[in-house]
């Protein structure tokens, strides 16, 4: 088993490249719960950014309210120098796309149709060219369906084009998504524990295709629970606790940091017996 | 041994058979010698064949003459046809290691075919010698003919239970040539035509029946034995010259029929059929739920009828051409559609189904104050417009009779071609659509909508499209029904009535048949206008049946008579969805329960 | 237009609202509940009449009863038919549906209210032998109304409001002091923690679907009163009209039930009286009554679709 010895070096934004992403004070209240509390985030091109944090610490609706799936209380998020409306469908547009900590594949359509999903909003073919099937309806069928095939085999899922999505083994799944989500051409790729219940084997592979997906010119950001594939993979970290962004760095900086380990410990004040209560 | 068990299973009677266990089959089927069950279905067969040509009472009071000897007649001639069909599919294996080329005739296995041809047999039969007894009073009706009749299609069915279970995963199909493949779909479309021809026609309530059980169980037997799989991918090798071959059936039809009486049951059926394929549309496909449906066809049919020259509309001096109503029609249903659907779809999809129930009722209400009483004078209220006249297209007088290839087509019979025409535009919409970007955006919402959002599927717009394009639909079916009918009035388009088509109906039509399917409401329209209509003794039932019927196929057959492979895969997935909503119950709080392991591997990686 | 005939027109709103919101409790509840909209609850409320007229008619000794004696009577019979039918309808028809896809319940529930609409129209009898096609008489009271300075308050009226104001009190006082109740809210926000902690959600729907049942036989029993009448096709508009109140109310909202139920009694009848008061504009009075409630809920949905009192109801993940 042979570990990537170095990642490429590069800690936080570099200077004179501007950040594809500029998440800037995001908090997101449900009722009297502050979930997500004033959290900043920059993410340059061809980066891969982990997101990581205890239970509870706010990494999902973060998320969640990156690709406008809540609507976030305060603050602003700009995507390639756009500000981004709060609509799942307007994120996904502006390149961004996501895969889901439970995965949400389409469960009855196919292994391709999924990716086609994921191909929709490159294309614009409405009712009438859909009824009238001219050529440039099919040429553009014809590469959604080429694109989707590509990222299949990209992924090394081929072999699944036309099975059911339900039917597929859990790693498979989850790779699924990664296609589903690279069909439409993002410049940002949000990973939501995409190694969970994956053996070493298959998180090794995973960190290898995450590393290809960079190598298109994406940037990723991945939430994981599983340190050593995250410490290995990420360029740059975030520390999330208890909505709150603790700190950010490099890999070895975060390792190093007291209040990371306390975070994780439970030595924090408040989080410290429902922590060490889950530690047992 | 084999007389012993035969005897005591002769007993249970040709339902019981049905029931017998596996367990009990295959015992029987040891004990007995392949051969035969053979011998008893062929027996049987030949003989039931052999006494439609005897009498099967004494009496004319039975409808259909069942009284001469010599050829047979009403429902003898299901029973005639079903014999010969049972002995074609047994002629095979007869033939020690089975007769060359005929293979496909069964592709996992002949028993099941034969059970499913030989229960049919037996069912149809045996009704009608029920039937006679019950009917006319007492098996002091019956003659030899009777008793013949019923014992060899019980026979014939034990014989068939007799034979040993050859399932088997069928043998991939030999490549055949592609013209030959083409003559296939055309016969056996036509064999389709002639069937459904004859179930349309039955003359009396006794051959409706007969014809219905024995088609059901013949068509189930097809269907296990693996020859509807075979044709189905036969058909979606040629889709051209499957849609060719269907049409030119559908067309063919009105050249069979002598009159317009049963041209006019098949009108009517096709506007069912047209409107039902068009709900599906929203229902099956989008996954909405439309309670109103029926209103938009009355917006079809009402807005054509306003500017059609009827003396009975506010605008009587307007007389636009057919397609110029149509257009008007079209557009004032998707307009329709469009206010209804826009403040709704944004909620969850159960406020749709209220909605839309709500704007059927205020749909009638308002066409029958619009009466010069209760509001202006525009429909004319509860009279409705009555004299809408004939259609006109090309100078072709659809009130007219025609002379077309030496067949007189009557008035029902040029609006059956236009008909036709019309639901081919629609099932030809469906197809294309359901099988594009549109389409999968559809399946994506249905299977799930956060999903499909974030990966930029407009979830909105896309809803909003499946509601107007089936408004839409439903407007252009009522703009041809308004001349069809003549009259439109506002209880024709009432969400529940005694006639079809009203919402109930159409909704039941849709889970009858098949969501998300083209066939399926097809199937499921002809057989719920075929039922009320065929069968008077269940005319007052109808709505209680039909009420019954959406309960118990949800219960039991959500995915319909014809089910689409995708909606069975979902209808049947009930603890998956179990799982799934849990998992979204999870996913909502904040991050999940899961990857607690987070701290060893921090620990882990702390110390390295 | 006179203050006393704006007042009247109140009163009759107030009085149509009451009962509106009696039936919508129940729309609201198994709604908070489940999430599923029960479309066989307008055939509840009918069940829930013909049980209390079956009591009238049937049992020797309660016709010739004063009214005001027979009513708990009457009262009873109906609450046990529509109780019974809830539960029942509840138990065979949804229950086995309770992780199907979404179309499944509302589909089934349609065909309840197909087939319970026949079963009454195909069955029901009366003693002297009629049946219930057609619209069947009910009991009313006799007597004059009360006059309140040229207000006329009819006596079903009066007994209408009271019935509905008891009807709330009981509720609110069962949701927030009984076991049951409170097993109820907490089954309604989080069915699963609510498992965890040994409630049987279960039960807690079969209590929702039964208190509906029991609130809508009540407001049959009102609706015979005021009419004089009742049929069987009675539920299709009534369970239409409270289901807008309900989501006028915000669904899910018990209290919110009521004041969408007095909302919309107040609007359909100021709207349609008014209308129906001035020359120009008579015509579009009375008959459009039920038009002018379909528009109120359409505008409800684009403008307020939680309802005045409810939360939240977009579809989101």
């Amino acid at each position: 088993m042979s570990i990537q010895p170095a990642n490429p070096p590069a800690s936080g934004t570099a200077p004179g490249s501007e950040p594809i992403l500029q998440a800037r004070g995001v908090t997101m209240r449900f009722g009297g719960l502050t979930a997500v509390d004033g959290v900043d985030l920059d993410v340059a091109g061809g980066e891969i950014v982990g997101l990581i944090g205890p239970n509870g610490a706010g990494k999902t609706t973060f998320f969640n309210c990156l690709t406008g799936l809540y609507p976030p209380t305060a603050g602003s998020i700009t995507f390639r120098g756009q500000r981004l409306a709060p609509k799942p469908y307007r994120v996904a547009e502006a390149g961004i796309s996501r895969t889901f900590q439970n995965i949400r594949l389409f469960p009855n359509m196919t292994a391709l149709e999924n990716v086609m999903v994921g191909r929709h909003c490159r294309t614009r073919e409405g009712l009438l060219s859909a009824i009238g099937r001219g050529p440039r309806y099919r040429a553009a069928e014809r590469e959604a369906r080429q694109t989707a095939r590509e990222l299949l085999s990209f992924l090394d899922l081929d072999r699944h084009a036309s099975a059911i999505a339900r039917s597929l083994p859990y790693g498979d799944q989850r790779k699924l998504e990664i296609a589903r989500a690279l069909a439409s051409d993002p410049g940002l790729l949000l990973l939501d524990e995409p190694a969970a219940g994956m053996n070493p084997r298959e998180t090794l592979a995973l960190r290898e295709t995450i590393f290809k997906i960079r190598q298109r010119g994406l940037s990723v950001v991945v939430i994981e629970h599983d340190m050593r594939f995250i410490f290995n993979l990420c360029d740059r970290l975030v520390v999330l606790a208890r909505g709150r962004k603790l700190t950010e760095g490099r890999p070895d900086e975060v390792r190093a940091d007291e209040r990371v380990i306390a975070t994780y410990l439970g030595t924090a004040p408040g989080t410290a017996e429902q922590e060490a209560s889950d530690a047992r | 041994m084999t007389t012993s068990s035969s005897l005591s299973t002769g007993q249970t009677g040709a339902t019981g058979l049905t029931s017998l266990s596996r367990a009990t089959r295959r015992r029987l089927g040891q004990g007995a010698h392949p051969l035969v069950g053979k011998c008893l279905i062929a027996l049987g067969s030949a003989a039931a064949l052999g006494s439609t040509f005897l009498a099967w009472t004494w009496t004319t009071a039975f409808p259909g003459d069942l009284t001469v000897t010599g050829y047979p007649g009403g429902n003898q001639l299901i029973t005639l046809f079903l014999s010969i069909l049972t002995l074609l599919a047994l002629a095979p294996a007869l033939v020690p290691g089975g007769l060359p080329g005929t293979r496909w005739m069964a592709p996992r296995g002949s028993a099941r075919l034969l059970r499913g041809l030989a229960l049919a047999n037996a069912a149809s039969t045996g009704y009608v010698v029920i039937a006679i007894a019950w009917e006319l009073g007492g098996v002091a009706n019956y003659v030899a003919g009777t008793w013949i009749a019923g014992a060899s299609a019980l026979l014939a069915v034990l014989g068939a239970w007799l034979l040993p279970d050859d399932d088997h995963e069928p043998a991939p199909a030999r490549p055949t040539p592609r013209w030959a493949q083409v003559v296939v779909v055309f016969v056996v479309v036509m064999l389709g035509l002639l069937v459904a021809d004859f179930g349309v026609t039955t003359g009396f309530s006794e051959e409706f029946i007969g014809f219905c059980l024995g088609a059901g169980f013949a068509g189930r037997g097809l269907a296990a034995s693996g020859l509807f799989d075979r044709f189905s991918a036969l058909t979606a090798a040629n889709r051209t010259a499957t849609g060719c071959a269907v049409l030119a059936a559908a067309v063919s039809f009105v050249f069979l029929q002598s009159s317009d009486a049963y041209t006019s049951v098949a009108d009517n059926i096709l506007i069912f059929a047209t409107v039902a394929l068009g709900l599906n549309i929203v229902v099956g496909l989008a996954g909405l739920l439309d309670l109103g449906y029926v209103a938009f066809l009355g917006v079809g049919a009402y807005t054509a009828a306003l500017v059609s020259g009827t003396a009975a509309s506010r605008y009587a001096h307007v007389v636009l051409p057919f397609w110029a109503q149509a257009l008007i029609g079209v557009a004032v249903s998707v307009l329709a559609g469009l206010l209804i659907g826009a403040p709704t779809l944004r909620l969850r999809g159960d406020y749709l189904a209220i909605v839309t129930l709500g704007f059927g009722e205020i749909f009638r209400i308002t066409m029958n104050n619009l009466d010069g009483q209760s509001g202006p004078q525009v429909t004319n209220g509860a009279e409705g417009e009555y004299g809408i006249p004939d259609l006109r297209l090309f100078g072709y007088d659809f009130g007219r009779p025609h002379t077309v290839l030496g067949h007189t087509l009557g008035r029902f019979g040029n609006y059956y071609l236009l008909l036709v025409l019309v639901i081919a535009v629609v099932i030809f919409i469906f197809a294309r659509v359901d099988d594009s970007r549109i389409g999968r955006a559809w399946a994506a919402i249905r299977e799930d909508e956060t999903a499909a959002e974030a990966m930029g599927v407009h979830g909105y717009r896309f809803k909003l499209l499946a509601f107007g394009l089936g408004a839409g639909l439903a407007g252009l079916a009522g703009t041809i029904q308004g001349h069809l009918t003549s009259t439109v009035t506002p209880d024709q388009y009432t969400f529940s009535s005694s006639a079809p088509p009203n919402s109930a109906f159409l909704l039941a039509a849709v889970v009858l048949g098949g969501m998300g399917t083209i066939s399926g409401p097809l199937l499921g329209a002809s057989l719920l206008f075929l039922i009320p209509d065929k069968l008077q003794f269940f005319h007052n039932k109808q709505l209680l049946l039909f009420g019954i019927a959406l309960i118990v196929m949800m219960r039991l057959r959500p995915e319909g008579l014809v089910p689409d492979k995708r909606r069975r895969l979902e209808f049947h997935e009930r603890e998956t969805a179990a799982e799934e909503a849990y998992e979204e119950l999870v996913a909502d709080g904040l991050d999940g329960a899961d990857g607690s392991d987070g701290l060893d591997e921090l620990e882990a990686g702390a110390r390295a | 237009m006179s203050v006393t005939v704006l007042l009247q027109l109140v009163e009759n709103g107030l009085v149509l609202g009451a009962m509106y919101g009696l039936i919508a409790v129940g729309y609201t509840m198994v709604y908070g509940t489940i999430q599923l909209i029960n479309f066989a609850h307008g055939e509840i409320f009918m069940l829930g009449g013909f049980g209390a007229l079956t009591v009238y008619a049937w049992i020797p000794g309660v016709a010739h009863l004063p009214l005001l004696a027979a009513l708990p009577l009457m009262l009873l019979g109906g609450v046990v038919v529509a109780v019974a039918a809830a539960v029942g309808a509840e138990r065979l028809a949804y229950r086995p549906l309770r992780a199907a896809p979404r179309l499944a319940p509302l589909i089934t529930a349609i065909g309840l209210s197909l087939a319970l609409q026949q079963v009454v129209s195909l069955w029901y009898r009366l003693p002297g032998g009629g049946n219930a096609k057609a619209p069947v008489a009910f009991p009313s009271f006799g007597g004059k109304a009360f006059n309140l300075g040229g207000v006329l308050v009819q006596r079903a009226d009066l007994f209408t409001v009271i019935a509905a104001a008891v009807c709330m009190a009981a509720l609110a006082w069962f949701v927030a002091r009984t076991r049951s109740g409170r097993a109820m809210q907490a089954t309604a926000q989080d069915p699963d923690t609510a498992r965890l902690m040994g409630i049987d959600p279960d039960r807690m729907i079969v209590v929702a679907f039964a208190v509906g049942a029991a609130l809508a036989a009540v407001a049959a029993l009102t609706q015979g009163l005021r009419y004089g009448q009742i049929s069987f096709d009675m539920g299709f508009v009534a369970g239409l009209k409270a289901f807008t109140a309900a989501v006028l109310g915000g669904i899910g909202n018990v209290r919110g039930a009521m004041l969408g139920g007095i909302v919309l009694g107040l609007a359909e009848e100021l709207s349609s009286g008014i209308l129906a008061h001035f020359r120009d504009t008579a015509q579009y009075g009375q008959a459009w009554a039920d038009v002018w409630a379909f528009v109120l809920l359409i505008l409800v949905l684009l403008l307020r679709p939680q309802g005045l009192l409810g939360e939240r109801v977009a579809d989101r993940a």
